[in-house]
């Protein structure tokens, strides 16, 4: 009996031993746990995801609303389920069924104090608003789609013509149209009323909103993977850098957008308590030759412009850090479909690094004393001004004298869209090549004049790129990649595009740019920060954190 | 006086119908699609022209101006175009921010700019006229906001005392003041130094006229000389000059409302400028129109408190 007392002890001790070990090994939480993340924003533009567009807005909009499927925080290539638990695909291909999660409630709104549990009903709706360009920025993505809520708990979603999984999970994760509204609480209040009043199913629900100051975001207790460690969100908007600088300095502020630039963050960095962020999506940094009229419209004068500039240099001015050079002129790798330096090289695409050729095929075309040029630019820094300023210098060697006209960022968009500059340097991120493909290259996509004018600056499809009188296309391409299921294929097809427009010079990729974020080196995020889908920006889960100091 | 403010306001009516026709026009002058501002570049053109004609952009201007100036007439600043939100209430929030800022730093500039400026005039040519003038050059050259960045620097990354993000709130008196100082004190500054230079200037004019010698002549003691007889009528200009710094004043408050990411009327515009919020930027530059006229309306009834000779008819 003593004997078993004893043993009884031992055990007990060793126990309470190994419980305060870990708890030990349990980093301990800040009192209070109220994040304070702050943007180069003057004010929210909406907070409907189906518009939400600008960093500040996809970082508001994403902890609140869910998709039927995610990337998880952090990656960007493979899916996992979200609102729906698992999903299925016809023999034929343009079925999918999806079963949804029970017991998922959206956050309380007026007349529904409690919320309502999440339906087929609510997927149906909100994809269906995704789909009308009326109430959506992202309704192109819809097209040829059609949805069906066979039960409270299954979705039907059937496509005219099959694609591939990584196009057609992508239209239905948890970023822009993909996001799930509540129809409850839009047919209630409407849609103007959703814009500062978001109704979701995320971590985090909206608590207020101070024009041109902040947005506050409260913990959802009844959240499915769990109730949030923070208590609250305030995303703040500071567009002066300083003042950012100066918060996180203090303390008052937690994490704030940076400049992409790496002797900022050197500094920054060097401040007690603070680490400094970098991570994708890269935005892909393209210059664009507008091919439908002089000088551009010759491509020896395009090819000169590109074997005058340096990516290797643009980058290092960029900073080593933060600057990729670029090979691809749609996503960057790793993303399925984008080329590789390698690659490029291998197609004899790569026009670079050589201002003798450049001043031989300025002559050949008729410029023998170089030319003079005026590029529309906009005034931000990182993404437009600062590459722009090296490539400047850079063409210069060559003869080209490249003025650089600056605007602000609302009046460069719209000025680039009435064709109005002759080389076009653009900075973007889209979810997937195809988009890319469609939205830049593809003739229906050429500003003003395409069919549905959009983003395709250098008039490609729409013009004779290489000089032989016929109009050059990459359209019969990307329609093909888009409606081909094997992956692999798919990806060659996209490739195969993009080097037929490398070889007429119709673009020069240049750099991809990485997104800086510094933070307090107490805030932990929760997950691994390679990369942020759908905000931009540190994600903010339920799992986000502020430890003690 | 009271048919004097009444006609003074109606006199302000064409004024400000200048000034909204002039912004109504600049406005839309400018490049860039609010549409395009609000979606981003990834929204598709058909998004683009969906929002545009909710937006009401794609009516004619005139009907645009006639709707505008109608909704001011009735008193209704509109929605932003962008976010949906009341422009009056988001007038309404910011305003209280910006007048307590300028206030205080208009009151803090008499507090101590009037003294200096007598200082430096009575003891004219001596070490505290010349520290109290490189004082006043030195706060009309250095830029508010540059100005902020060093207080900010010294007086809450060096030393921890003041708050650097927002403006505290209303119902947190400490608070409240905390978030004022620093930024109170920037724009206080560059007022000291206005009314400095302005007071010594106007002191010394006052100082060489026939009566204050007379004055001294007649053994009347140097305090009330000063008091009563110089102080009283350099006030004047004081006054007058102060009014139209108030406004300059209103002006650099944009500045550093943007240094200390404090609300107010100046981070409304420029947040409105930038995003092409037309009928946000339109209702501020009302509200600053406004702001000026009663600025100047106040300042010309101050004169006839303090100058007897003066009556409004």
């Amino acid at each position: 009996m003593k004997k078993k007392h004893i043993i009884c002890l031992a055990m007990a001790v060793f126990l309470m031993v190994c419980w305060s070990a870990a708890d030990a090994a349990q980093p301990k939480l800040a009192k209070e746990q109220i994040l304070n993340i702050a943007f180069d924003a003057g004010d929210l533009k909406t907070l409907d995801p189906h518009q939400a567009a600008s960093t500040n807005d996809r970082s508001a909009v994403d902890p609140i609303y869910n998709g039927l499927v995610r990337y998880p925080p952090g990656d960007q290539v493979k899916v996992e389920p979200d609102l729906a638990t698992s999903w299925k695909l016809s023999s034929d291909k343009k079925v999918w069924t999806f079963s949804l999660r029970k017991g998922v409630f959206f956050h309380p709104f007026p007349g529904f104090p409690k919320g309502y549990e999440l339906t087929a009903e609510d997927v149906v709706y909100s994809l269906t608003r995704a789909a009308d360009p009326k109430r959506s920025s992202y309704a192109g993505e819809y097209t040829g789609i059609s949805f069906e809520a066979v039960n409270p708990y299954t979705v039907k979603i059937t496509i005219d013509k099959p694609v591939s999984e990584t196009l057609f999970l992508a239209k239905f994760a948890s970023y822009a149209g993909g996001f799930i509204v509540s129809k409850k609480a839009i047919e209630a209040k409407g849609d103007e009323w959703i814009k500062i009043n978001p109704v979701g199913t995320g971590p985090f629900m909206f608590d207020s909103y101070e024009p041109r100051q902040k947005i506050v975001l409260k913990a959802n207790p009844k959240y499915f993977r769990g109730a949030p460690i923070l208590k609250q969100v305030v995303i703040l908007f500071m567009p002066a850098v300083a003042s950012r600088e100066f918060g996180l300095r203090t303390g008052e502020l937690q994490i704030i957008e940076g400049l992409k630039e790496d002797k900022w963050a050197e500094t920054v960095a060097s401040f007690p308590d603070v680490v400094v962020k970098t991570f994708g999506p890269c935005e892909s940094q393209v210059l664009h030759f507008n091919m439908a009229k002089p000088p551009f419209n010759d491509v020896r004068v395009r090819k000169a412009f590109s074997y005058a500039v340096s990516r290797e240099e643009v980058a290092a001015f960029m900073g080593k850090g933060l600057a990729v050079p670029i090979y691809s002129p749609a996503q960057a790798p790793p993303a399925p479909g984008a080329l590789t330096k390698e690659e490029a090289q291998k197609a004899g695409v790569i026009y670079e690094n050589n201002i003798a050729e450049a001043k031989k095929l300025l002559a050949e075309a008729g410029y023998p004393d170089g030319l003079k040029i005026e590029v529309i630019i906009s005034e931000m820094a990182s993404s437009y001004q600062k590459p722009m300023i090296a490539i400047q210098a850079q063409v210069k060697k060559a003869g080209i004298d490249m003025a650089l006209k600056v605007v602000d960022h609302s009046s460069f968009h719209s000025l680039i869209r009435d064709d109005a500059s002759p080389i076009v340097y653009y900075a973007s991120w889209r979810p997937n090549v195809d988009v890319f493909l469609t939205r830049f290259y593809h003739s229906d996509s050429v500003v003003k004049t395409g069919k549905k004018p959009d983003t395709n600056f250098t008039h490609y499809g729409a013009v004779d790129a290489d000089g032989d009188g016929k109009v050059d296309s990459i359209d019969e391409l990307i329609t093909k990649a888009r409606w081909e299921l094997d992956a692999a294929k798919q990806a060659a097809l996209w490739r195969e595009a993009q080097i037929q427009m490398l070889k007429n010079v119709a673009v020069v990729p240049i750099i991809r740019l990485k997104y800086n974020f510094p933070m307090k080196s107490y805030v932990d995020l929760g997950h691994p920060l390679e990369f942020s889908w759908a905000t931009y920006s540190p994600q903010i889960t339920e799992k986000t954190r502020i430890l003690a100091k | 006086m009271f048919s004097y403010v009444v006609r003074r306001m109606l006199q302000s009516i064409p004024i400000l119908l200048i000034v909204l026709t002039l912004v109504f026009i600049v406005v839309r002058v400018l490049p860039g699609d609010p549409a395009v501002a609000a979606l981003g570049d990834y929204a598709s053109k058909d998004a683009v022209n969906a929002l545009r004609e909710k937006m009401g952009l794609n009516a004619p201007l005139w009907l645009q101006y006639m709707r505008f100036i109608g909704d001011l007439g009735r008193g209704d600043l509109g929605i932003s175009i962008i976010t949906g939100y009341p422009v009056a209430k988001q007038v309404a929030t910011v305003l209280p921010h910006t007048l307590l800022l300028t206030m205080s730093a208009i009151i803090l500039g008499y507090l101590f700019g009037v003294p200096l400026g007598i200082s430096a005039a009575v003891r004219r040519n001596s070490f505290v006229d010349y520290f109290n003038r490189v004082f006043s050059l030195l706060g009309l050259s250095v830029p508010a906001f540059y100005l902020g960045i060093l207080l900010i620097l010294l007086f809450s990354i060096k030393i921890p005392l003041f708050p650097v993000v927002g403006a505290g709130e209303f119902h947190n008196l400490k608070d409240l003041l905390r978030h004022l100082f620093l930024p109170a004190l920037t724009l206080g500054l560059l007022m000291t130094a206005y009314i400095t230079r302005m007071s010594r200037s106007s002191i010394l004019n006052i100082l060489a006229e026939d009566y204050v010698r007379t004055a001294h002549a007649k053994g009347v003691a140097e305090n009330r000389v000063l008091y009563k007889h110089v102080l009283r009528n350099a006030l004047i200009p004081i006054v007058a000059l102060g009014g139209l710094y108030a406004v300059v004043l209103i002006g650099s408050s944009v500045m550093v409302e943007i240094v200390f990411s404090r609300p107010g009327l100046g981070t409304l515009m420029v947040g409105a400028i930038k995003q092409r919020d037309y009928t946000t930027l339109q209702s501020v530059m009302v509200i600053y129109t406004v702001i000026v006229v009663l600025i100047n309306l106040l300042t010309d009834l101050i004169y006839g408190l303090i100058d007897p000779r003066i009556k409004y008819h």
